[in-house]
């Protein structure tokens, strides 16, 4: 379906639930754009993560893991959720983005309401609008500062990028780049964290997977990286609308229905993988769809995910090779991120 | 066989890249290198990958 892109369309938003146009146009970007301007907009980016580009900033990427790694290390304890798989997409989203280090934590923290409106710890008793409201209302005011600051003086990064852009031979409005801006920190930020999350989770479940990796690490890790994004499927539902009358497997569509896809059961499907409840790093063929099921709006940050979560777990097997979950987690509840909210781990210190 | 793509519907995304660096390289100004053409046939199943992997179907190979 998502390949049909004509008959099944972004613009009216990509999750299951319908929200005010408002929250729509702020905060989702080129995920919830069609063509023309879908490939116009998009474009203005790709080149920042392209497997070439991705790789020039291949060090920072192992610098971050290092640094989320070293900050834990003398613990023997820590929520695995806070302490690593949140800071680690953090940092390497905003470093791309050039998001100065003091408003991350909080920017990362408004970006999850994006899709958390339905988990209890994080709205507790607050309204669903109105805290979006505010989330994108923060998330706006960060971009619109450094809108200003990256006008002034130009930088080498995204937000720079977008600064200097021109679609058709205009340049970006400050609300197109501010819609950019939260979509970048959505995806950047609340993706990668759930399957590093999924996956520590799993390597304790199944001990002899890690046994297996830690055998040959490097020649490994590519392969065991596409398993763990199988499992965690962060992102569980997407939606499209029908632009028209048609037919999908057989069945009929109506123009203005929502049609939503369910990742989480198509990366369960046991017409295409075998045992699909095993957690397999040697896995192959994957042909799951963590990143989608093909088609235009493919997930643009994938080499990036891909060698975030390599360069973590070479990071923290090597270097704190015992660490393990020790309490239950507690998971989001969403239609949309398949999220962790706590994961108590234990560890032997090092240093 | 021979490796064509569309440059219509290419993204730059870099699927093709990621499976078969040595033959696809997607260039700073987003544009599809293919650095063999007409590859040698012990390469077809890598090949073969690659272009399926594309979400856009901007690849096909053509005999």
């Amino acid at each position: 379906m998502t390949k049909r892109h004509a008959d099944f369309l972004s613009g009216e938003g990509i999750v299951m639930e319908s929200m005010p146009q408002e929250l729509l146009d702020a905060a989702q970007g080129f995920i919830a754009m069609d063509p023309p301007r879908h490939t116009k907009v998009r474009r203005l980016l790709s080149s920042a993560f392209t497997p070439k580009q991705i790789s020039r900033i291949n060090d920072q990427i192992r610098a971050n893991a290092k640094r989320v790694v070293d900050d834990i290390a003398g613990k023997g304890e820590v929520d695995f959720v806070s302490e690593v798989s949140a800071l680690l997409p953090m940092h390497n989203i905003f470093d791309m983005m050039g998001v100065p280090e003091q408003v991350r934590r909080r920017a990362a923290y408004e970006a999850q309401f994006a899709g958390g409106w339905n988990d209890p710890e994080l709205m507790g008793d607050q309204e669903v609008l109105p805290r979006l409201f505010e989330a994108m209302g923060y998330l706006r005011e960060v971009a619109g500062d450094l809108i200003e600051k990256r006008r002034a003086n130009p930088g080498s990064d995204l937000l720079t990028s977008l600064v200097q852009a021109e679609v058709d031979g205009e340049r970006l409005s400050d609300d197109d780049i501010i819609s950019f801006f939260g979509l970048l920190t959505v995806a950047g930020n609340d993706t990668t964290r759930q399957s590093t999350s999924h996956a520590m989770k799993a390597l304790t479940d199944f001990p002899d997977q890690r046994v297996w990796l830690m055998e040959d690490f490097e020649s490994r890790i590519k392969g065991a990286v596409e398993e763990m994004v199988r499992w965690a499927t962060p992102i569980m539902t997407f939606r499209r609308t029908a632009a028209r009358d048609c037919e999908l497997n057989g069945q009929q569509i109506t123009e203005g229905d929502k049609v939503v896809m369910f990742y989480a059961s198509a990366n369960w499907d046991t017409d295409v993988f075998t045992e699909p409840e095993k957690f397999d790093l040697a896995r192959h063929p994957n042909p799951h769809v963590s990143f989608g099921g093909g088609g235009i709006h493919h997930c643009l940050g994938n080499q990036l995910a891909r060698q975030q979560l390599a360069a973590l777990w070479r990071e923290l097997l090597h270097r704190l090779p015992d660490i393990e979950v020790c309490g239950e987690p507690s998971y989001t509840v969403s239609t949309f991120f398949h999220g962790v909210n706590h994961l108590p781990v234990k560890f032997t210190p090092a240093s | 066989m021979k490796i064509v793509v569309d440059e219509n519907k290419c993204s730059s995304l870099g699927m093709c890249e990621s499976v078969a660096p040595e033959h696809f390289e997607v260039g700073d100004n987003g544009e599809l290198q293919i650095s063999q053409p007409t590859p040698p046939d012990g390469d077809r199943a890598l090949v073969e990958e690659a272009v399926a992997a594309c979400p856009t179907a901007a690849l096909r190979i053509e005999e």
